[in-house]
């Protein structure tokens, strides 16, 4: 035990509060979300979606960044394209 | 089907759903910093002019023209949405996606054990498998009804989803990228809070030219600039100006941005309420120290949540409407939900009685001509955000119990209660505050948007919660970081109050 | 008569319940602690500031848009 031992009648009362936090961990069997959980995530005013690393198709972050303003120049390219033609396809 | 859980639905995505890794190591305060502001700046970018739609001049432009106005007009200041670009939708996907299931998780509807990674990562990958179909089905709602032009081809509509769909999946990429940790705080909430503050400054501040009559005039967007060159403009009188510049309906202007500004004033005052729990420790005596409850116990979130729900019923109501009833009042489905108005060339105002719904656009106007939607809409806030505060609460991981057992292992107790009774006297303070606080953000607004705000006023209020709940978290990392930050110690005097 | 009455409670209830649920509400309030003007006044300046600094830079991210339009359209 890592907590001094108070001296006296405090032992009944520590062992009840063992009691209890079992009690508790029970009631906690399935918790309700990842924070409960103890794995980060929303909290009461956060909302925390992407917490874990699930399986998919890995990227870097820094790729996700320049893949986006890629995407956004792909855009602004097909904007010079249907210019440049004269016509939407 | 004995086996069958909603988030096994997952499954046979994985393999091509992208997923970014979390960092290997501690990402330093100043990188988290660059990250998320990067990630923002990328997001409000992206906010670029579809392309492939036809243009509003041209020998068939009047043929081809879209016959659909905006009916999401007043969303598009809670959810960064811009319309007619690639986050048409903004981050309502994202936004709808984590609050339902995680509502629906939480109140054991969807079974997952949050316990296991492997269920964790399941629920996790199906949010975002959610927010993606979302932006699908929304995109093509939006396509089918001629939001972008009558009759387009195949082509087009093949481009226009390429880039509303790409749009979407990127945008939640970049919250992740913020969420998993190389950022700061909630990624979707801190882009949020960048596109408010970013209306708000343009809408101000602008000074970009906007064509606004067929003669050519331009004025600037933002509402001050245009004050002060509406003293000097040739195509309008002096006092002209001037009263344009307070009551202009087709850009913003200075009325709106000073009752937004109030609001958000207003926002800050009641984000300090707090109730103050008495509380000491259980190891050391003498001393007494205060846990602050926020009043606003669910912060934005409740808005949020709102608002969400408000856009699924408009979106669904739009979709019979414009899909089913052709938007022709003659229809069943126009004669139960009401059609739609084009008002100004640029929003769709749905008659009664979808309009109960709707915040009025302006507070006389809407007064004489819809009172109904006053009691409506707002019972309809006032009630699902307090009905989501009260249940988030619960599942959150922040209810009263999950604070017991935080306090317990701290070791700290309330003043004069026995310890014993903790959650019961921490239960009956929190289910309140969140609750009272919902209530009270969901008036203001309330407030807001029946002076007509058309969104404006929802934003800034999630806006500004959500910023203080984001400055929170972002200062306690920053202490956890120890202060070394070159980058913070520059910010420091306007933040760290 | 007795059926008509416990609709009538009922009723009353149904009425009561938000009243009940604003009263709480005002009472909790009542009890909470505000902030002080000078407290505010600081808080605002810090939220202005982080406000205006945060779109700023966002502004000046969307005007990289005008000139690109332009060239487009």
């Amino acid at each position: 035990m890592s907590t001094a031992v108070p001296p006296g009648g405090q032992r009944t009362l520590q062992k009840r509060r063992q009691a209890k936090s079992n009690k508790d961990k029970q009631l906690n069997q399935t918790p309700t979300s990842a924070r409960q959980a103890g794995a980060g995530g929303s909290s009461n005013s956060i909302l925390k979606i992407y917490t874990d690393e699930a399986n998919g198709l890995r990227v870097d972050p820094l790729v996700v960044l320049f893949l986006a303003v890629g995407f956004i120049f792909s855009v602004v390219a097909l904007h010079v394209l249907t210019k440049v033609t004269g016509k939407i396809f | 089907m004995a086996g069958f859980r909603l988030i096994n639905l997952a499954k046979p995505f994985l393999p091509i759903l992208p997923e970014v890794e979390v960092p290997y190591e501690k990402i330093p305060f100043d990188d988290k910093m660059v990250y998320t502001v990067f990630a923002s700046l990328i997001y409000l970018f992206a906010q670029f002019p579809l392309a492939g739609l036809r243009k509003a001049t041209g020998e068939d432009a009047a043929a081809h023209a879209p016959t659909v106005a905006d009916p999401l007009y007043f969303f598009r200041g809670v959810f960064a949405m811009e319309p007619k670009t690639c986050l048409e939708f903004g981050l309502l996907p994202i936004f709808a996606a984590g609050l339902f299931l995680q509502l629906l998780a939480g109140l054991k509807v969807i079974k997952v054990n949050f316990k296991l990674a492997a269920d964790r990562q399941l629920f996790q990958s199906l949010t975002k498998i959610l927010a993606i179909a979302q932006y699908f089905v929304l995109a093509n709602i939006f396509i089918a009804s001629g939001y972008y032009g009558a009759d387009l081809s195949l082509p087009q509509i093949v481009v226009l989803n390429i880039q509303l769909v790409g749009g979407g999946v990127f945008a939640c990429l970049l919250t992740e990228v913020i969420d998993k940790g190389f950022g700061l705080g909630s990624g979707a909430m801190i882009i949020n809070t960048f596109a408010v503050a970013t209306n708000l400054v343009s809408d101000t501040l602008g000074v970009n030219q906007i064509t606004v009559d067929s003669e050519g005039n331009t004025e600037p967007q933002g509402a001050l600039i245009n004050l002060i060159q509406g003293l000097r403009a040739q195509h309008k009188t002096l006092v002209g100006g001037i009263v344009s510049a307070f009551d202009r309906d087709y850009l913003p202007n200075l009325t709106t941005c000073v009752l937004v500004l109030a609001l958000g004033c207003l926002v800050c005052y009641i984000q300090n309420i707090r109730f103050e729990l008495p509380i000491r420790s259980t190891r050391a005596r003498g001393t007494n120290q205060m846990y602050p409850v926020q009043l606003v116990y669910t912060g934005s979130l409740s808005v949020l949540f709102s608002y969400v729900v408000l856009f699924y019923i408009h979106i669904a109501a739009f979709a019979l409407i414009q899909l089913v009833a052709k938007n022709d009042p003659a229809s069943i489905v126009c004669k139960v939900l009401g059609h739609y108005e084009t008002v100004n060339n640029i929003i769709a105002a749905p008659t009664f009685p979808l309009s109960m719904l709707t915040p009025p656009r302006s507070l006389v106007g809407g007064a004489l001509s819809q009172p109904l939607s006053f009691v409506v809409y707002s019972f309809f806030i006032l009630a699902s955000g307090v009905w989501f505060a009260y249940n988030w609460q619960q599942v959150s991981g922040m209810s009263a119990r999950d604070l017991a057992r935080d306090f317990k292992e701290q070791s700290i107790t309330l003043l004069g209660r026995r310890e014993q009774s903790l959650p019961r006297e921490l239960n009956k303070v929190i289910p309140v505050a969140a609750t009272t606080g919902a209530m009270v953000l969901a008036a203001v607004t309330i407030v807001g948007e029946l002076l007509g705000l058309k969104g404006k006023g929802a934003g800034i209020v999630v806006g500004v919660a959500g910023g203080f709940s984001l400055l929170e978290l972002i200062t306690m990392e920053f202490q956890e970081s120890g202060g070394e930050s070159s980058l913070a110690n520059m910010l420091a005097g306007g933040l760290s109050l | 008569m007795a059926g008509e009455k416990t609709e009538n409670n009922q009723m009353e209830k149904a009425m009561d319940a938000p009243l009940e649920f604003v009263r709480e509400g005002n009472q909790f309030l009542s009890k909470c602690k505000k902030p002080d003007l000078k407290e505010y006044m600081k808080i605002i300046r810090a939220v202005g500031i982080g406000f205006v600094a945060v779109g700023i830079i966002g502004y000046a991210i969307k005007l990289i848009h005008i000139p690109i339009r332009y060239v487009i359209v």
